[in-house]
């Protein structure tokens, strides 16, 4: 039978040369999962080259050169699924390379898939296809110009592109105003030995997070440790905090067209509270009365949509790392001033205190539901705890409910005080003034 | 209480199931050391039950199209206000959906699960609907309507569906058009609900850690009609072999073109685990043929013709069944050509028995994966129920499916005679 009951904590099971090593003890899973983290200071100069690395890498590696043969083999592994993605978490881009298998006991031999899946995924990143001491030309032009695609593509979805855009204007000088993919420009300019170089740089000398989820026997964990040592690493760099505490300035308006019907408007703010504090959990309590999680009961939901018929969807979003949030909500080009007065209407309400007591306690309910299930997935107790440790806070996820739970009116009514707005983006259409 | 428990040692899983006098049966899949706890409650309607026979009626009864789902927004309020509410103050969420051939009520939540389980229970049998709220909703589906006309990836699908099928319900958009939901009235909501809406033909499902003895008496407590209802006549207009046409085209607001192409399959006398044969059979075919470690799928992305969003799938009910594949792409007729001239260049050669036994290990692990997630195997239950079947007889089918089984599953499905193709282009 299945170890279900286990604590499912994380313990860090090894440090070496920057490469710090994890282990999720989890038993109530069918499948386990591989998780490499790389991590670098979010910079012009470098978002591109870095986005590019992992749609090269999984082109091909020494033993399995391509992409179909990696693709059968991972057939042969009972349909285990590989990929790479690349995130940003604050002023911090974060370059992920996952497997998840089936675990041994559904295999019809005992496979030991994780030494081969470890042994797959540590293959992909350190050994690529190489022609000429560089990348091989057609992985690199291919993925060149999917990689172009994919930033154009940015506009298809408006709702997420509002919110994104919104902070990048508000962080234009700030680190936090770069695209995690870069530019298209960017992308073009990149060339086979500068890429090549940027890899060598990024193996050597950037922060890595290993995580690994589901039952693991110690002899086995001993080995993929011993095989992480064996990378050549150089000095490790430094990844800084983002940086919170900007100075109040003068709202900033900024209109950007396209062939829109609907508009989508998106208010930046500057949160001034870190995650690291324990003031971030009434923050989080803030965001959740006010419009997060997708809580009906939330005053933009009430008050935007139902009460006014402004808006089909409209929410408040938290950034972390960065201490910002976004209200964002897709309106009739018409109706931006009026839904820009609500939206302010509602954060006066709560500054003033007005939160009834079913507006507090359900939000504290709905947040503690929220936490509770992210341990039903082991990506999402995999991203827990890496971005506890990139906020560089302890709490695991009871002291996050005991802590969530304890916020009262008065914290709220504290936390709204330091919210400033920053910046307002619309997009709107060409036709219309 | 008649209580029936099942194990399914090979995925450490499983079933109890309780039958209630009704016929309604209720299932508990306990997921230990899980948060979250999921309910469901399910009837056997959907947007392609525009025609039937209310039992005890001779004469046919044809109903607007998108009634099954304006239904499924009624319920949600009742006299003291909308449901969700009470959800919410619970901690839970709530949600819905209607598809082809069944309507879905659900909740999520990690605590207080006998009273959102209650609340559940109450409010899909209690329906509250006023001439008022009707008029209202109109109003709102209206505007859920217009924002599917917008969307590219639904618009290529139903195009599809519209290419295969001549007669066949199944092309109808799932909630309707502006037109005939104007024709919706409380009357006729009501005679639905009352036809459909009874336990003989709907199902329970809770994924959780909770006592499924516990859920079983709550459910033996909390259903009303406790008389079984003989069965509903479902009429479904003759739908010809032939697809209707060959290729339909769109234009709409996106960056790069779409597309879906597929096979209408005329196999349909599959029932019970049978069906989940043929859709596995079908599947096996679709990853071989053109799955990422095929040659087709590997020439078609090295050539810029497709990228990773290219996906298949597979769809089988009593009465219509068909296979679809597709995604972004520059040039979708030269992607369906080469696909067709590979199929018919297997038909010349033959398919590889090594390439069988790979791809279905491959699935039969993918299909493990589902069992992680608690909505995951909610929904693949929901999917399948009505067929007669359960989420956990896939495990046998994948054991005992055959490489000559789908070899013959390959020369009736793949026809190119019976391939359509839908295409979204920029405007």
């Amino acid at each position: 039978m299945q170890e279900a009951l286990l604590e499912e904590k994380v313990v860090k099971i090894a440090s070496v040369n920057g490469i710090n090593v994890y282990h999720i003890k989890t038993g109530k899973f069918k499948t386990n999962t591989i998780n490499i983290f790389f991590h670098d200071t979010l910079s012009r100069e470098t978002a591109a080259l870095n986005a590019l690395i992992p749609a090269v890498l999984r082109r091909g590696c020494r033993s399995l050169p391509t992409f179909q043969q990696i693709a059968l083999y991972l057939e042969e592994l009972y349909g285990a699924s590989f990929d790479c993605g690349v995130a940003k978490k604050g002023e911090r881009q974060i370059v992920q390379f996952y497997i998840e298998f089936i675990s041994d006991r559904y295999t019809s031999e005992n496979n030991n898939l994780f030494e081969k899946a470890f042994e797959l995924l540590f293959e992909i990143v350190t050994n690529p296809v190489l022609e000429n001491g560089v990348f091989k030309t057609e992985y690199l032009e291919q993925e060149k110009e999917n990689l172009k695609k994919l930033i154009a593509s940015r506009v298809n979805d408006k709702m997420q592109y509002a919110v994104e855009k919104c902070f990048e204007e508000m962080c234009k000088d700030e680190p936090f105003g770069v695209y995690e993919y870069g530019t298209i420009q960017d992308v073009e300019r990149i060339e086979n030995g500068m890429l090549y170089s940027r890899y060598r740089e990024f193996v050597e000398t950037l922060p890595v997070d290993v995580y690994f989820t589901g039952i693991i026997e110690d002899d086995k964990l001993g080995r993929v440790i011993e095989k992480l040592s064996g990378i050549s690493r150089k000095n490790i760099k430094n990844v800084e905090k983002s940086r919170i505490d900007i100075g109040a300035k003068d709202v900033k308006h900024v209109t950007e067209k396209m062939d829109v019907n609907q508009g989508k408007l998106t208010l930046g703010f500057r949160t001034n509270t870190s995650p690291d504090n324990d003031d971030y959990y009434k923050l989080l309590i803030y965001n959740g009365i006010l419009g997060g999680g997708g809580f009906m009961h939330s005053k933009l939901f009430q008050n935007v949509r139902e009460k006014e018929s402004l808006a089909y969807y409209v929410f408040s979003r938290l950034e972390k790392y960065k201490g910002l949030m976004a209200v964002s909500s897709g309106i009739e080009i018409k109706n931006k001033d009026r839904a820009i007065e609500i939206i302010l209407k509602q954060m006066d309400e709560i500054k003033k205190g007005n939160i009834s007591d079913y507006e507090l306690e359900a939000t504290l309910k709905t947040s503690e539901t929220g936490i509770k299930s992210l341990k039903d997935s082991q990506l999402q107790m995999v991203d827990f705890y890496l971005s506890q440790s990139i906020a560089g806070i302890e709490d695991n996820f009871d002291e996050m409910i005991q802590k969530a739970k304890r916020v009262t009116r008065q914290d709220v009514v504290e936390i709204a005080g330091r919210i400033k707005l920053d910046t307002i983006y619309f997009l709107t259409s060409r036709n219309k003034g | 209480m008649k209580v029936q428990t099942i194990q399914y040692e090979k995925v450490d899983e499983i079933l109890h199931v309780y039958q209630h006098d009704s016929g309604l049966k209720a299932f508990v899949i306990p997921k230990k050391g899980y948060s979250k706890k999921y309910a469901t409650f399910a009837t056997h309607y959907g947007s392609i039950n525009n025609e039937f026979v209310i039992p005890g009626e001779t004469q046919a009864t044809k109903v607007p199209d998108g009634i099954a789902h304006f239904l499924e927004h009624k319920l949600f309020e009742q006299k003291d206000g909308s449901v969700m509410d009470k959800f919410s103050a619970l901690g839970s969420s709530p949600n819905a959906y209607t598809s082809f051939n069944q309507t879905v009520y659900l909740f999520s939540c990690t605590d207080r699960f006998d009273e959102n389980f209650r609340l559940l229970l109450d409010f899909v049998q209690n329906p509250y609907i006023t001439e008022e709220s009707v008029e209202k909703e109109k109003g709102i589906i209206g505007q859920e309507i217009r924002m599917y006309e917008d969307d590219p990836g639904w618009r290529s699908f139903f195009n599809l569906l519209d290419a295969f099928y001549k007669n066949n319900p199944v092309k109808i958009d799932i909630a309707g058009t502006i037109e005939s939901i104007g024709n919706i009235n409380r009357d006729v909501l009501y005679r639905c609900y009352n036809t459909f809406y009874h336990p003989s033909n709907m199902v329970i499902l809770v994924v959780g850690d909770v006592d499924p003895q516990k859920v079983f008496e709550e459910v033996e407590k909390n259903i009303k009609n406790s008389q079984s209802k003989p069965d509903i006549k479902r009429i479904f207009p003759e739908e010809p072999r032939n697809i209707n046409k060959g290729y339909a085209e769109q234009k709409l607001a996106v960056s790069t073109p779409l597309f879906q192409a597929g096979f209408k399959d005329n196999r349909l006398d599959s029932r019970g685990a049978d069906s989940l044969k043929h859709e596995v059979a079908v599947r096996i075919l679709l990853d071989m043929i053109m799955g990422r470690s095929s040659a087709l799928y590997n020439q078609l992305y090295n050539e810029g013709l497709i990228n990773s969003t290219f996906e298949t799938d597979f769809t089988l009910e009593e009465n219509y069944a068909f296979s679809m594949f597709g995604g972004e792409s520059s040039e979708p007729v030269k992607v369906k050509e080469k696909i067709s001239g590979i199929i018919n260049q297997l038909h010349r050669d033959g398919l590889d028995r090594a390439t069988y036994e790979r791809v279905k290990r491959a699935l039969n692990g993918r299909f493990l994966r589902q069992l992680n997630s608690i909505e995951r195997i909610s929904h693949t239950f929901m999917s399948v129920y009505f067929k007669q079947v359960n989420v956990f007889d896939y495990i046998d089918v994948y054991d005992k499916i055959s490489f000559e089984y789908v070899n013959d599953m390959f020369k009736s499905h793949f026809d190119v005679e019976n391939m359509a193709l839908s295409v979204v282009k920029p405007v």
